[in-house]
């Protein structure tokens, strides 16, 4: 009985994957998948409009088929673009690590170093349940507080996936006027903190931790590790982030097919001064993953929406989240989460308020 | 061989953990799987992301969820 070979699921999948040529386990496989990629992104418009048309037998110019055609069409649209941008993010992000990122910020006091941080957390990866960690291994190692927080609000405001989706949404101009905006509000928001001087904040058991790093031996990865790293990133990332998208492209169907633009417009417009506190003040105690926002801020904006106020809504949204904000706490004394929300708050708001002025 | 998984207990340092003890079954050795989930422990060894895997002492993976295949050829060394 025992030389029987095994045949669970597992073992076959195995040898499924050795049966492939080498080079196809390579990374040879992309030089299919990209080309199909954009073919069938090129071909996404006119077949959800074939969809409402011919099998919903909708007007395309009507309320519901608009709104079906704006679900069917952003739908893949979203997804593709999101399962290209994760792959391009993930695999460049091999390349900088936390530690990297350390050790470029110790020891680098005042406004470049703040600078440089907001700028570093546009590129590397953060995940909220590491913000801790995080902030104590930057604090201990001789990275000014200030610093650090232009880096711990930088990661998660200016995200990379954002970013990249806005300038395949919307052209480079609204990608970089996105990341123009992060990288100034987590400027301002260390520099704030440096300047206040506020490291008596910080829980006493932080300052009591005796550090002894260890030294991380990473090993070294080929072109093909680092494949295989992306490759699962785009499944944990997608994996996770769909329902998020889902909801977002439901929402911005439904703005997109049924709000009449007079009344957005009205409530969302330049003129209207109050809208950018509104949308922040909504926006906060929300939380939603970079890329579910992203299918409202195209059917708000569309619809004639102020760019400043759909801005500060999708950045409240994003940057500050009770998680996080319940996290940092362990570290953090009740008045300086006070200021840290604060300073991000009111950056928020003048950048609101100034894109609506001056675009 | 001990195998420590440091995470405080989000999804992936749950898989990351998941696949720690996969490792372990498939190598068949007497090897013990240990989560840390104290941020103070974590820190004090110097963790900056997580998850992260620690064989005997050694942070070897750090910042993403290793597969247990990776893990198992660590434990084989």
């Amino acid at each position: 009985m025992s030389e029987i070979p095994c045949c669970s699921g597992e073992s076959r999948k195995q040898s499924d994957h050795e049966s492939q040529p080498r080079y196809w386990r390579r990374g040879g496989w992309l030089l299919v998948a990209l080309p199909l990629w954009f073919l069938v992104y090129h071909f996404l418009e006119p077949f959800a409009q074939w969809i409402t048309a011919s099998i919903f037998k909708l007007d395309l110019k009507s309320h519901l088929g608009a709104s079906v055609t704006f679900f069917f069409f952003d739908t893949p649209k979203v997804l593709m673009l999101l399962t290209l941008v994760v792959l391009v993010v993930t695999y460049l992000q091999t390349f900088v690590s936390p530690e990297r990122t350390r050790a470029i910020l110790a020891k680098r006091a005042g406004a470049w170093g703040n600078l440089l941080a907001s700028l570093l957390g546009i590129i590397t990866p953060f995940c909220s349940c590491s913000a801790v960690p995080l902030f104590i291994g930057f604090v201990k190692m001789g990275v000014p507080l200030g610093v650090t927080f232009s880096y711990l609000v930088s990661a998660p405001t200016v995200n990379e996936v954002a970013l990249l989706m806005l300038f395949g949404m919307f052209g480079w101009k609204i990608a970089l006027l996105y990341a123009i905006t992060g990288v100034t509000i987590s400027f301002f928001a260390g520099l704030v903190i440096g300047k206040l001087g506020m490291e008596s904040s910080l829980e006493p058991w932080v300052l009591e931790i005796t550090y002894n790093p260890e030294s991380v031996e990473e090993a070294k990865q080929s072109f093909s590790d680092r494949l295989d790293v992306a490759v699962q990133g785009v499944r944990d990332i997608v994996g996770k982030v769909w329902p998020y998208m889902l909801a977002g492209i439901a929402a911005g169907a439904l703005i997109h097919g049924y709000i009449p633009e007079s009344l957005l417009v009205k409530v969302m417009g330049k003129g209207v001064w109050w809208n950018v506190p509104l949308a922040v003040l909504i926006g906060l105690p929300l939380y939603s993953n970079a890329a579910g926002m992203l299918p409202i801020v195209q059917a708000l904006i569309g619809k004639g929406a102020a760019l400043g106020t759909v801005l500060a809504f999708m950045m409240a949204v994003i940057s500050l989240s009770p998680p996080e904000t319940i996290i940092l706490r362990k570290v953090l004394r009740p008045r300086l989460i006070g200021v840290f929300v604060g300073v991000v708050t009111i950056g928020i708001l003048v950048v609101g308020f100034l894109f609506n002025a001056i675009l | 061989m001990l195998i420590e998984v440091f995470g405080p207990g989000c999804m992936k340092c749950q898989t990351m953990e998941k696949h720690a003890k996969e490792a372990v079954e498939k190598s068949g050795g007497d090897h013990q799987v240990v989560k840390i989930s104290d941020y103070a422990a974590m820190a004090s060894r110097g963790i900056l992301s997580t998850p992260a895997l620690a064989l005997d002492g050694q942070i070897k993976f750090q910042g993403r969820v290793a597969s247990s295949d990776e893990i198992l050829a660590l434990i084989k060394g």
